[in-house]
């Protein structure tokens, strides 16, 4: 593969990889329009849009796992069509996912050389070359956790950093890495940024998505914008900040966006109470107040034991100890289905692989908690179609689910649609707690209002909601009240004006050593 | 290597239209096209109504069998103790009224229920004990095969059946159509009712679509998992009754191989109109494909061991043709 070839040209000019013109359509729909894009080689650039912009349909085509209907890549400025994810590889190019493809049950080392083994004569794995080509990479990346460990037990940071590990060992020129920090904690996206810097040192261009457009600026030396499946900005220098970007996303200023208001009405009587419920070690001894009516934060690291909190109480897994109680009544879920019963709902953290079923239409999707409200009776639970549908349909129209119509599979809704069915498949059970584990994350700007506006709405009609967030800005946006944890503690609750990032960042950070004193 | 080759040509829209088209139709398509050529071929044998109610006849209790087992395999497990459970239901049901002497319509419920009782055994195992549903279901079924033995002592149950019984396969108590057609026809018919149409249907799809999300949506999966065995185990005993009613007697490994046939049935029918999943309708032209299929080889007098290679053959040929242009249309 001339591909491979380690000549570079003169490095400022000449891109590593240059897309000009893009298009792809699904069926009716296009993906992308006209999409161009060049990245220098050891340059981070970035690459910003709303949901639905065309991102990765851009990067699915990078990858090899889509064809353009027209235009071209060039790499090294030849022509270069990828005709499977292997033989993109080739090319120089690595990709990380969202979704992580690491292979859980195999140990950090095999992950790292997985395709690539040292063999020893016999043919059998030579483990002594293999650590010692994965061990220096490794570190260089800083991965912390012992190299023979599985990778099941490791954190998400630990993933990209193993992942980022294979990329280098793998030679690639080119990381694209979409939406690294969306589960990731402050400090940990921290430490990835050092790596991203480090990996740009060494030569290696990285090509950065992300709806955080604060990380954007901080990393990328270009940004690259797409809007509606067409490049319509590419940013440098002193044109790039922030103003520019919202201005090329959105296509125009909508400075107004954190319109949330605050409750207006008092919380009303307690609806769930919790105390004492501990579920070691992620979970020890927290006890809190759920009012009508009120928007709760659930903030704090990565890991923090907010996710498993939320498990809990919704009765998927069963606490060692403590009690709950729900409206007054001892209430002790033995599964969601009990939950459910008792007016518990969940939107939770992986949509796609935890809440929806993607084969299937929005309606289907929409109406798996309201089969009951569907059926023609108990005794006879035929679903009727009429009712089936105008549950669907209200849903689109209430939470504005952009969609072709409502038996469109929902694995072909953007991210912020897919979470919107989600939500909306609870609202027709009319839950008293409606529990949501990172409502918005990998969700663009304008989806991301709608939903806390919604929110906040179904707090005002009455509804108590339990938001988890590790987007630091997302809370004081959304809560009328924010508890941070910490090493599965309680270690703050903040209300009012005492809701603020810092306060919220700096409590996550008092774990059981009381490191910060804030 | 051939489908990098093949991927990297580029398609135009109307081509992938075509394929996608092809992966949804192409079973029911050659299903027609075998009905035509074998009408061609053998104007005279083929295209008779006789011949046709002769083939509907023949497979309607693999399509029992194949439909119940649709339940199964829609939750996203396998159940491999049909066959073997088919089996002992007709070992079970002969006994019970040459040997027991029970009345015809109560050792029918008795049998059924035994079959309802298998798949609950066989729902229990997998879904409280976690065990795999292929171990779990050989396993079961490999008692079975024990019990019908034991039973049996391997000796057909074929002497004092009473024409009551065989009346119930061999009749033909509506407008002259054989039983076991009707029997299908209600069966086929209830079941795709059921998965399409109800709650229940609903709960079952998404249980096989994505248990964990159907969890979180607070759908009881384990319960779920289990009705789909307790169906499948309700259609072997339906299967086994009527096979021993038409046979006359009840032998010991008679339904052994209605395993095969049904599994052959059902993955033809996910490669039927929907992409690659399984329901009750593409169950029924999977299962219409292999019976005439057979029918057309009987007819052309071709020995009987070309029907196994035949079967094999169009399984993995109609499958694989119809993931392949699945891929091709969405790439």
């Amino acid at each position: 593969m001339n591909a491979l070839s380690k000549d570079v040209g003169t490095p400022e000019l000449s891109p590593l990889i240059a897309a000009r013109g893009l298009r792809k359509s699904f069926g009716g729909a296009q993906a992308l329009k006209d999409a161009s894009l060049s990245i220098l080689p050891g340059e981070v650039h970035g690459l910003v849009g709303a949901n639905g912009a065309g991102k990765s349909t851009f990067i699915r085509i990078l990858a090899g796992l889509l064809k353009p209907d027209a235009g071209e890549i060039l790499v090294d400025g030849r022509p270069f069509v990828a005709a499977s994810p292997h033989h993109a590889g080739e090319a120089g190019l690595s990709f990380i996912h969202q979704e992580l493809a690491l292979v859980p049950d195999m140990t950090v080392i095999e992950n790292i050389m997985l395709g690539l083994p040292k063999r020893t004569r016999l043919g059998w794995v030579d483990w002594t070359a293999t650590a010692r080509e994965a061990v220096p990479v490794a570190r260089r990346v800083g991965v912390a956790a012992p190299l023979d460990a599985k990778v099941k037990g490791l954190s998400t940071a630990e993933n990209w950093l193993i992942s980022i590990a294979r990329a280098l060992i793998r030679k690639s020129r080119l990381i694209v890495m979409d939406e690294p920090t969306a589960a990731l904690s402050v400090a940990e996206s921290d430490r990835l940024f050092e790596i991203i810097r480090g990996v740009r040192a060494s030569g290696v261009a990285v090509l950065y998505v992300s709806h955080r457009l604060d990380e954007v600026l901080d990393l990328c030396q270009r940004v690259s914008v797409f809007r509606d499946g067409r490049s319509v900005a590419e940013l440098a220098g002193g044109a790039l900040n922030r103003r520019a970007l919202v201005e090329a996303i959105i296509g125009r200023e909508q400075t107004a966006e954190r319109v949330v208001g605050r409750a207006s009405a008092g919380p009303g009587k307690t609806v769930l109470s919790v105390r004492g419920l501990t579920r070691a070690p992620k979970v020890r001894d927290v006890s809190f107040d759920l009012r009508r009516g009120e928007v709760l934060g659930l903030g704090g690291l990565v890991g923090a034991g907010r996710s498993e909190l939320a498990r809990l109480v919704f009765g998927a897994d069963r606490p060692e100890s403590g009690t709950m109680t729900l409206e007054g009544a001892t209430f002790e879920p033995r599964d969601c289905s009990d939950a459910v019963k008792a007016g518990i709902g969940f939107v939770p953290e992986e949509r796609r692989a935890d809440g929806l079923v993607l084969t299937k239409s929005v309606a289907f999707n929409v109406g798996l908690a309201n089969l009951g409200s569907l059926v023609f009776s108990p005794w006879l639970p035929f679903i009727v179609g009429g009712r089936r549908r105008s549950l669907a349909q209200a849903m689109v129209r209430d939470l504005a689910i952009k969609t072709p119509d409502i038996e469109t599979p929902v694995g072909k809704l953007s991210g912020g649609n897919q979470q919107k069915v989600l939500i909306g498949r609870w609202l027709g059970v009319k839950p008293k707690v409606l529990i949501l584990d990172e409502p918005t994350r990998g969700v663009d700007i304008g989806a991301r209002g709608e939903i806390h506006r919604l929110l906040r709405n179904l707090a005002q009609g009455g509804m108590a909601v339990l938001v988890i967030s590790s987007e630091p800005e997302e809370l004081p946006d959304l809560c009328d009240r924010v508890l941070v944890m910490a090493g599965g503690r309680i270690v703050r609750d903040l209300s009012g004006e005492a809701i603020t990032r810092h306060g919220i960042i700096a409590a996550s950070y008092a774990d059981a050593q009381e490191r910060i004193h804030a | 290597m051939s489908d990098i080759t093949l991927s990297a040509r580029q398609l135009s829209p109307s081509a992938k239209a075509a394929l996608g088209v092809f992966a949804r139709y192409g079973t029911v398509i050659g299903l027609a096209a075998m009905i035509a050529a074998f009408s061609i071929l053998s104007p005279d044998a083929f295209p008779t109504v006789n011949n046709f109610v002769n083939v509907l006849n023949q497979t309607s209790l693999a399509m029992i069998i194949a439909g119940g087992l649709t339940l199964a395999v829609i939750v996203g497990e396998l159940d491999l103790s049909i066959g073997y459970a088919a089996s002992l239901h007709g070992v079970l049901v002969t006994g019970l009224i040459v040997q027991t002497k029970l009345p015809v319509p109560l050792a029918i419920v008795v049998v059924l229920m035994l079959g309802a009782v298998i798949g609950i055994v066989n729902g229990l195992i997998v879904t409280k004990l976690r065990v795999n549903s292929v171990i779990a279901t050989l396993g079961v079924g490999t008692i079975i095969v024990g019990l019908s033995f034991a039973y049996s002592a391997g000796v057909p149950i074929a002497a004092g059946v009473p024409d009551e019984f065989l009346d119930l396969a061999l009749g033909r108590w509506l407008f002259g159509v054989p039983n076991p057609i009707i029997v299908m026809a209600l069966v086929l018919g209830a079941l795709w009712a059921l998965v399409e149409r109800t709650s229940i249907g609903q709960e079952i799809q998404a249980v096989g679509g994505n248990p964990s999300a159907a969890r979180l949506a607070g759908i009881n999966v384990d319960r779920i998992k289990i009705i789909g065995f307790v169906i499948s185990g309700v259609c072997a005993a339906l299967t086994g009754i009527l096979l021993a009613s038409r046979l006359g007697s009840g032998t010991a490994s008679a339904a052994d191989s209605y395993l095969l046939s049904a599994f052959a049935a059902v993955f033809l029918g996910s490669a039927t109109l929907r992409d690659g999943e399984f329901h009750v309708f593409g169950t029924f032209v999977g299962a219409l494909i292999i019976a005439f299929g057979f029918n057309g080889l009987n007819i052309f007098g071709a020995p009987t061991f070309s029907q196994y290679m035949f079967q094999g053959a169009i399984l993995i040929v109609a499958v694989g043709l119809s993931s392949l242009g699945r891929m091709l249309a969405e790439t």
